[in-house]
């Protein structure tokens, strides 16, 4: 179940948590190599240790939940465009993805888009009103 | 005589409240304001349907709905945010000549404190409670927050602890304005030794500080139970938009910082008045600070995320695509989160705790750098080569993205130790920070408002007086923090009403930059209230096009149901009026699409 879950896919979107850790590991082995302020203390060095463990483990742990929630429910139901679950026709993500391929093949497609803005819009809105 | 006095008091004071109580009791049936969301009875609701809500004052003052207590905040918000300007206009004014000339010295201590403690909580932490508690709802198809009830009393539990916050500049004899700065680092605000710090005033600015603490913990937990139970079935983990996201892990955030912030300011409270030994008197002033900032930190996160969780909403509806890379964002967020709580003493590193701790939080705060950095690098990707409009809510993502760059990248400076070492307590840090909250937090703030202007007021604001306002923030921004940050080379210390004539100039460039601040929000409250008041009608439940590009999202698709069919929102007083305008708007929307 775990391995389906944590696909290819949804490994990819962890690395972004994974560089902190990374980062963290770094530093608990820097530390331990060169032990600038002595080996002395050994309250000091716990706490020390203490305080890139336990964030370590707090974020791996957060992170495996939250991907195994998402990831899970992208498995188990359908995505929409975010924000778009409860629209009246919400679009599916797989469905806005093959669009974008598709216009990426006829790049010149944005450029057809007219620039007008929304507050642009709005005053015409009034003068028709009006 | 004294005691009959007080006895006469005590009486009146009694009767009053009775009479309060059976006036409150008399003026509607409070059961009927329970909206319809299952989880906000108390008692059984038999036979309810949707009543109209009172109209006037008592509407506000007894509303449930979370769309009007969002309005509360927001107005609450933006109330303190003119009061606490207006306090930095007048330290700015005084700092403008080296010496002291337009207010004393202590006053100016006594602004400082309350600028600090009213932009951070009483303007920044309620204004994202009114994007929250307006919009969460709505974007997750919930009916209302979990528990209606709780998210009032948590909004009335405000304006009394504002009140005790400023209490000091009110004429009441012998209490003066609290001067302990935000951080109110013992022994200073324990009263000892030759200052005036041993007044009430400082009590009651620390009662006030509770009172918002626990306001804000009842808004966390609420939005956290309204998150996890109340999303409509559609609404999974995979498809809760990023702004949601960020106030749940706000939410989370505020769940653990501030109970820990209630439980200091008490400790803080008996060591003043109680004669405890926590922070004096034998205790340890330094673990003051471990507390305050074990709180502190979290809470500029706390300030941070939903604004992130904005400008990741609002600038890909104006790039003409999603948001690049939505689940890094969302991860992302979550990390900050976590790893926001293993940083606290980097505020510290210059109080002498051992140099093997302070290793281990500059490791972390450089850590917590890279989620920062991963969503800049997304908002900026979203923009590459997409199809940006320029408008007002736009402009602000993208001075809050640039100023975010500029506050974050003199933030990771400050996380290393040697180099806190020579900047600390300069304005290096002051410009630092006010990066990030001017230029950033309040910089989504605005885009927020302007963004979603059309959903609260039904109307549109003026873009010209928009784009003006924008304007002037962003140059007043960096004209005042650039040069703060410049002084902060020069070795300026920060908190101080006098200086060195070498820092003059440096020091009028920043008031110049304050008083173009002034100019542009002055600007935002005269658009901001003609335009609610006399702006054009929004008929059109797509205000922003975005439909366009398939960028549509649940808030919107709520406010167009609401002009289609005028019904029910609980019979807002303008009502009828929305009536006859949903009318108009179907076929000005169909004379708009014949056009297009």
């Amino acid at each position: 179940m775990a391995n389906e879950i944590f696909d290819r896919e949804t490994l990819l979107d962890l690395t972004v948590n994974m560089i902190p850790l990374f980062i963290i590991a770094f530093f608990m082995v820097a530390f331990a190599v060169f032990p600038l302020f002595g080996r002395g203390d050994l309250l000091a060095m716990a706490v020390q240790y203490g305080l890139l463990l336990v964030p370590f483990v707090a974020l791996a742990v957060l992170t495996y939940l939250s991907g195994k929630a998402i990831a899970g429910d992208e498995k188990r139901s359908t995505v929409f465009l975010q924000g778009q679950a409860t629209v009246d026709e919400p679009t599916e993500l797989h469905e806005y993805e093959s669009q974008a391929e598709a216009a990426a093949v006829d790049d010149d497609s944005p450029a057809e888009l007219e620039s007008s803005d929304g507050e642009t819009t709005q005053n015409d809105d009034e003068t028709t009103r009006n | 005589m004294q005691v009959n006095g007080q006895l006469a008091l005590t009486v009146l004071m009694g009767v009053f409240l009775v009479a309060v109580a059976a006036w409150l009791a008399r003026v509607e049936n409070w059961r009927t304001y329970t909206p319809l969301a299952g989880g906000g009875g108390a008692y059984g609701q038999e036979g309810y349907t949707s009543e109209e809500k009172p109209s006037g004052l008592i509407r506000w003052l007894t509303t449930v709905d979370h769309k009007d207590i969002g309005l509360l905040y927001g107005t609450y918000g933006l109330i303190a945010f003119a009061v606490g300007g207006l306090m930095v206009v007048v330290m700015r004014v005084e700092l403008a000549d080296p010496g002291m000339t337009l207010i004393s010295n202590t006053y100016y201590n006594s602004l400082l404190t309350s600028h600090g403690i009213t932009m951070l909580f009483l303007f920044g932490t309620p204004i994202l409670a009114a994007f929250s508690n307006y919009l969460i709802p709505l974007l997750i198809d919930a009916d209302d927050m979990a528990f209606p009830r709780i998210n009032a009393i948590a909004f009335w539990l405000l304006p009394p602890g504002a009140l005790l916050i400023w209490a000091g500049f009110f004429p009441i004899p012998d209490i003066i304005p609290a001067q302990t700065a935000w951080t109110m680092y013992t022994p200073l605000s324990a009263g000892l030794g030759n200052g005036n710090q041993a007044n009430a005033g400082v009590d009651l600015m620390l009662l006030g500080l509770h009172l918002t603490g626990v306001s804000a913990t009842m808004g966390a937990i609420n939005f956290i139970a309204t998150i996890f139970t109340e999303r409509a079935e559609e609404v999974t983990w995979a498809n809760l938009d990023i702004f949601s996201w960020t106030i749940l892990t706000q939410s989370g955030l505020i769940l653990f910082a501030f109970p820990l912030l209630g439980s200091a300011l008490i400790m803080l409270l008996f060591d003043r008045n109680l004669g405890t030994a926590f922070f004096v008197n034998g205790g340890d002033p330094i673990l003051w600070q471990h507390l305050f900032w074990f709180f502190g930190h979290p809470e500029v996160y706390i300030l941070v995320l939903p604004p992130m969780g904005i400008v990741s909403y609002v600038l890909p509806r104006f790039s003409g695509r999603r948001l690049f890379g939505f689940k890094f964002v969302v991860y992302s967020t979550l990390a900050i989160g976590v790893l926001s709580f293993g940083v606290w003493a980097h505020h510290m590193f210059t109080t002498g705790i051992d140099p093997r701790l302070r290793a281990s939080f500059m490791a972390i705060s450089l850590a917590i750098a890279i989620p920062s950095a991963v969503k800049t690098f997304n908002w900026i990707t979203t923009m590459w080569n997409g199809r940006v409009r320029l408008t007002t809510p736009m402009l602000y993502c993208i001075g809050f993205v640039s100023n975010f760059i500029i506050g974050g990248v003199t933030g990771v400076f400050l996380a290393s130790v040697p180099i806190d070492l020579v900047l600390h307590d300069t304005y290096y840090v002051v410009g630092h920070f006010h990066y990030i909250v001017m230029g950033a937090i309040a910089f989504a703030g605005f885009a927020g408002l302007y963004y979603w202007f059309p959903l609260y007021t039904g109307r549109m604001y003026q873009r010209t007086l928009g784009k003006a306002h924008f304007w002037l923030s962003m140059v007043g921004t960096n004209v005042t923090f650039f040069a703060m940050i410049l002084l902060g080379y020069g070795g300026m210390p920060r908190r101080y009403a006098t200086y060195l004539p070498q820092f003059a100039t440096l020091h009028q460039v920043a008031t110049l930059g304050a008083v173009i601040l002034l100019a542009g929000q002055i600007i935002f409250v005269w658009n901001f209230v003609q335009s609610w008041l006399e702006g054009p009608k929004v008929e059109n439940g797509d205000p922003w096009n975005l439909k366009e590009d398939n960028l549509y999202t649940a808030e919107w698709n709520w406010y167009d149901r609401k002009l289609k069919t005028a019904v029910a929102d609980g019979g807002e007083e303008e009502e009828e009026e929305a009536l006859t305008d949903g009318g108009q708007a179907a076929d000005a929307t169909e004379t708009d699409d014949d056009a297009n």
